[in-house]
């Protein structure tokens, strides 16, 4: 069986079990290494990718299940999304990063926070960060870091009216 | 602008960019199509002998290229004992341990072949506890341990006690019988923490000129180098270990237990081997912090002097000795540090038992000390009545004390820092309105720490545009250092801008000798080593200059990437034209710098069995925390939490206050919710995420901190390691905290609800610990 669907605006032609999870494809047929494979279970966040503009985790989506949708890895995010941009800005910024396996997933998901929560507190980022976990730097840096991308966007006048 | 000076800044990472942006290849992203994977045939049962191991069926299988066991690496290799073969060849010790090693074109195929080794074991029943294992007519986990080769000198060992260092400093029996004394005795049990890096242990090797190339995901590439020599039965310089970033390490990888096994595959099958850890058998087999049990007592006078301490401490090495071996010498300086003692014995053991072998983490042995000591100091405080802040005011560790093996400490560090405590507590006010209902604690404790010095190599090579190359075998874990501080500190002595350092990733053939990225211990010793290699090329560079500029050197100043006459800005000549000019007349400009533990005295007969008798470079941390203890559930939720560290001197004091928050953040986590328990085979229960309780972004707080510096230290323009301390403090804070907040007694963490609630209604069984004698000599071996 072959799904096809769209990978970072590319069309993506996939002939092997459609079981196989998003996760493997990616990173052992494409070698596109930016998505992390930590838990593979769903609960770390470090493998999350766009589907249809909604974070996923990889691991836990079977390729066989993408026929027809656009997925977007932190590859693709990283050019052409300026909400991921923002934030990557922002976290360089405020020295957010140490090992940094879990920042591609921070990204992904944190990105399309953003788009969605325009105007949302502190708690409101941590709460939506409990599908994102990160071994070393305690969060409060990338907590720090979304909520300066929010401030800019209020300054640039809320877009979201 | 003085060099130090220069060096300080909040230098951003070179690295983070393509860390953001998913463009960093670690070591497990270094996979490619001709890649041979492996797995790995585990014991199921936690004790037995081999009795027939055939791998004929599986080297049939589809796809597979070789399969290795016992008989390809028999070698042993431990730390202090050489007691841990590579393979189970006879004798089975924990569950998970490896039998045999499969390569195949892919994971499945690997894995189909595993499942069709025979293998058959004669089961023994296991050793699944320190007490098991020290009761009396105890099977040994390792019955040859007398074979075993020694390889350091001067320890204790016998049976299944793999390890046992001793400090004695003074007549602890006399201070104890003194008429005007009151005895108080703490027990404690603490259990073990899995590291969870996000990066798995993963390497990858290559058969090279008859060579091993390993690249791993290591914090120790020379220890890889030599074990994988050394169960190989090579020179260790037929291996050369190559480290791509680290995905995080925290002293997991400290060992060499995979990448021998993909240097044993390699060279049967002169292809490319990968072997990376599924997050199941990382969990499982992790070389987690030990569990430990500790009995302490203390005799005090009625005003607060503390005459005489003893203590054992046992901690769980597992089925082999590992790390655990080396940190007995620890526990004379964290439970015998942070106060003023006048005569102190402590025991410390690392005991052989059936279950996965355990490792180094991050303050290993402090954390579980500093407990011990801040509660056992607490209980001290109620039965005594002493106020706990006044108490460690007078009792603290100060200039000229001695420390547990007679080591005397220079300079006044923890009396100033409790008392920046008290004005970072006044200036970040409390946070006691949030506990709204709840029962509220607050606690401050101390805690003492050392920087783990020992050799390290630098070459600084000067490149004609002007920049530096610093070739060194320090590897990047995500702390920063290589990133960071490596390149402020050459940058300061040469006068470059840092981003103008380039900074080589470790390689074993390219750099000298180093012991590794850990004890906070890579800014001190590489950063030395690396001032001591600018050294020539400074001299190089100003004599060149001053033929140049027609000046005496002692005129001349290096800094902004130029040598300007020290008097005029912007005079002279760039660095880079310098260079050239000293490279057409002498030849490249380098200089090589090397560091190694200065050995600070101990008091002759006070240390035994100790890899370190004197800490070189002490370090304190002064914590404080507000709890709220919800009394229906037993939930702890963290309401502030604030840190004075001593750092000696921040270079670069926003990635510091980086390293506090996050290790502050996995010590939350060790003293309220990270758990792991062991079934009743001694197997690890907690396999994943879903059971294993990391800390998640809202169990965090933000951390006020306040860096302390201007402490003595012997680290390069007066640094001290900064990664690895803010955790050690952390469980000893909380549990103090949450004691006062209850007004219970706390004996063990993790304090997870259901422990709590036990504690709370009074349910918690007292900590008895039978195998840990109440006469101190019985816990000796002689
Ligand atoms: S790897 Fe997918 S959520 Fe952890
Ligand atoms: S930076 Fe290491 S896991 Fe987040």
């Amino acid at each position: 069986m072959t799904t096809t669907f769209q990978l970072n605006g590319e069309s993506c032609r996939f002939d092997g079990d459609p079981m196989t999870p998003l996760i493997d494809l990616l990173r052992r047929d494409r070698f596109m290494t930016g998505t992390k494979a930590v838990c593979r279970e769903g609960f770390c966040g470090a493998c999350i990718v766009h589907v249809e503009s909604e974070p996923v985790p990889a691991c836990l989506r079977p390729v066989g299940l993408l026929e027809g949708l656009s997925v977007t890895t932190i590859e693709g995010a990283s050019q052409f999304d300026a909400e991921a941009q923002r934030l990557q800005a922002a976290f360089e910024r405020v020295d957010a990063v140490q090992c940094g396996m879990c920042f591609p997933g921070m990204v992904m998901s944190l990105s399309e926070f953003l788009r969605e929560n325009s105007r949302a507190d502190r708690d409101a980022v941590k709460h939506a960060m409990v599908g994102n976990i990160c071994r070393c730097t305690g969060y409060e840096r990338i907590v720090d870091a979304v909520m300066e991308c929010l401030a800019e966007g209020e300054h640039a006048g809320g877009a979201d009216v | 602008m003085s060099e130090v000076e220069r060096t300080i800044m909040n230098l951003p990472r070179r690295d983070a960019p393509d860390k953001l942006r998913g463009r960093t290849r670690y070591t497990n992203d270094r996979m490619d199509a001709t890649t041979l994977h492996t797995a790995l045939l585990r014991s199921t049962v936690p004790a037995g002998r081999i009795v027939r191991l055939n791998v004929s069926r599986a080297l049939k299988c589809p796809g597979v290229r070789a399969v290795a066991t016992a008989a390809d690496a028999p070698g042993l290799f431990g730390i202090g004992v050489a007691d841990h073969p590579l393979f189970a060849s006879d004798t089975i010790r924990y569950i998970g341990e490896p039998i045999a090693a499969v390569a195949a074109e892919t994971q499945e195929q690997a894995r189909a072949a595993v499942a069709a080794i025979e293998l058959e074991v004669e089961p023994f029943a296991p050793v699944l506890t320190m007490e098991e294992a020290l009761a009396a007519g105890a099977r040994l986990v390792h019955e040859n341990w007398r074979n075993y080769e020694d390889l350091f000198e001067g320890g204790s060992r016998r049976g299944n006690v793999a390890w046992e260092a001793k400090a004695v400093r003074g007549d602890v029996d006399a201070a104890f019988a003194q008429p005007d004394v009151r005895i108080v005795e703490s027990t404690f049990r603490v259990g073990r923490q899995n590291h969870v890096p996000f990066e798995p242990r993963v390497a990858i090797c290559t058969w090279e000129d008859d060579r091993a190339h390993i690249q791993t995901s290591t914090q120790v590439p020379w220890t890889v180098r030599n074990v994988t020599g050394k169960v190989m039965g090579l020179p260790p310089g037929r291996v050369r270990v190559t480290v791509p970033p680290v995905g995080g390490g925290f002293g997991l990888k400290f060992d060499a237990t995979i990448e021998p096994i993909t240097a044993v595959l390699a060279r049967k099958t002169g292809r490319t081997v990968m072997i990376e850890n599924s997050r199941t058998e990382e969990m499982t087999t992790c070389l987690c912090r030990e569990n430990a049990d500790i009995r302490i007592r203390s005799a005090v006078t009625a005003d607060g002097e503390i005459v005489g301490r003893e203590a054992t401490v046992l901690m769980d090495c597992g089925a082999y000795g590992g790390e655990q071996i080396f940190l007995t010498t620890m526990t004379a300086h964290t439970l015998g540090g942070n106060y003023r003692l006048g005569a102190v014995r402590l025991t410390s053991r690392a005991i052989y038992t059936n279950t996965p072998p355990n490792g180094a983490f991050r303050a290993c042995n402090g954390v579980y000390n500093t407990f011990a000591l801040e509660r056992h100091t607490d209980e001290i405080c109620a039965e005594l009545g002493f106020d706990p802040i006044e108490f460690r005011r007078r009792n603290v560790l100060g200039d000229g004390d001695l420390g547990a093996t007679g080591q005397v400490f220079e300079g006044e560090v923890l009396r100033p820092m409790l008392e920046r405590m008290e004005a970072l507590r006044e200036k970040v006010g409390s946070a006691r309105e949030r506990a709204a209902g709840r029962l509220y604690g607050r606690a401050t404790t101390v805690g003492t720490w050392f920087i783990f010095v020992g050799p390290s190599s630098a070459t600084v090579n000067l490149n004609a545009d002007g920049s530096a190359t610093l070739v060194t075998s320090g590897v990047e874990i995500g702390s920063g250092t290589m990133t960071q501080s490596l390149p402020q500190i050459v940058a300061g002595q040469l006068g470059l801008d840092p981003r103008d350092v380039i900074v080589k990733q470790a390689d074993t053939d390219a750099a000298g000798l180093d012991v590794g990225v850990g004890g906070g211990r890579t800014t001190v010793s590489i950063g030395a080593a690396s001032i001591e290699a600018c050294v020539p090329i400074r001299e190089n560079l100003l004599k060149t200059a001053s033929e140049m500029l027609q000046t005496p050197p002692e005129r001349l100043a290096l800094r902004n990437g130029r040598v300007e006459i020290a008097a005029i800005p912007g005079s002279g000549a760039t660095v880079a034209a310098v260079v050239q000019r000293a490279q057409s007349i002498g030849g490249p400009v380098t200089g090589t710098g090397s560091f190694t533990a200065k050995n600070v005295p101990a008091m002759a007969g006070c240390a035994m069995g100790h890899f370190i008798e004197a800490i070189d470079i002490p370090v304190f941390a002064v914590h404080d925390a507000e709890v709220a203890v919800d009394p229906e559930t037993g939930h702890v939720e963290v309401l502030s939490y604030n840190v004075v560290q001593d750092v000696g001197r921040a270079l670069n004091p926003r990635a510091i206050h980086g390293q506090v928050q996050g290790g502050v953040v996995q010590g939350l986590g060790y003293a309220l919710h990270e758990e792991v328990t062991l079934g009743p085979q001694g197997e690890i229960r907690q396999s994943g995420f879903e059971t294993y309780r990391l800390p998640l972004a809202l169990d965090a707080v933000p951390v006020a901190i306040d860096l302390y510096e201007g402490a003595p230290s012997m680290g390069p323009l007066g640094t001290k390691g900064a990664g690895e301390v803010p955790i050690l403090n952390t469980a000893a804070t909380i549990a103090c905290a949450v004691a006062n907040a209850t007004g219970r007694r706390i004996q063990q963490i993790p304090l997870t609800p259901p422990r709590v609630l036990c504690i709370l209604r009074g349910r918690e069984p007292e900590l008895s610990h039978p195998h840990i004698s109440a006469d101190w000599l019985q816990n000796t071996l002689d």
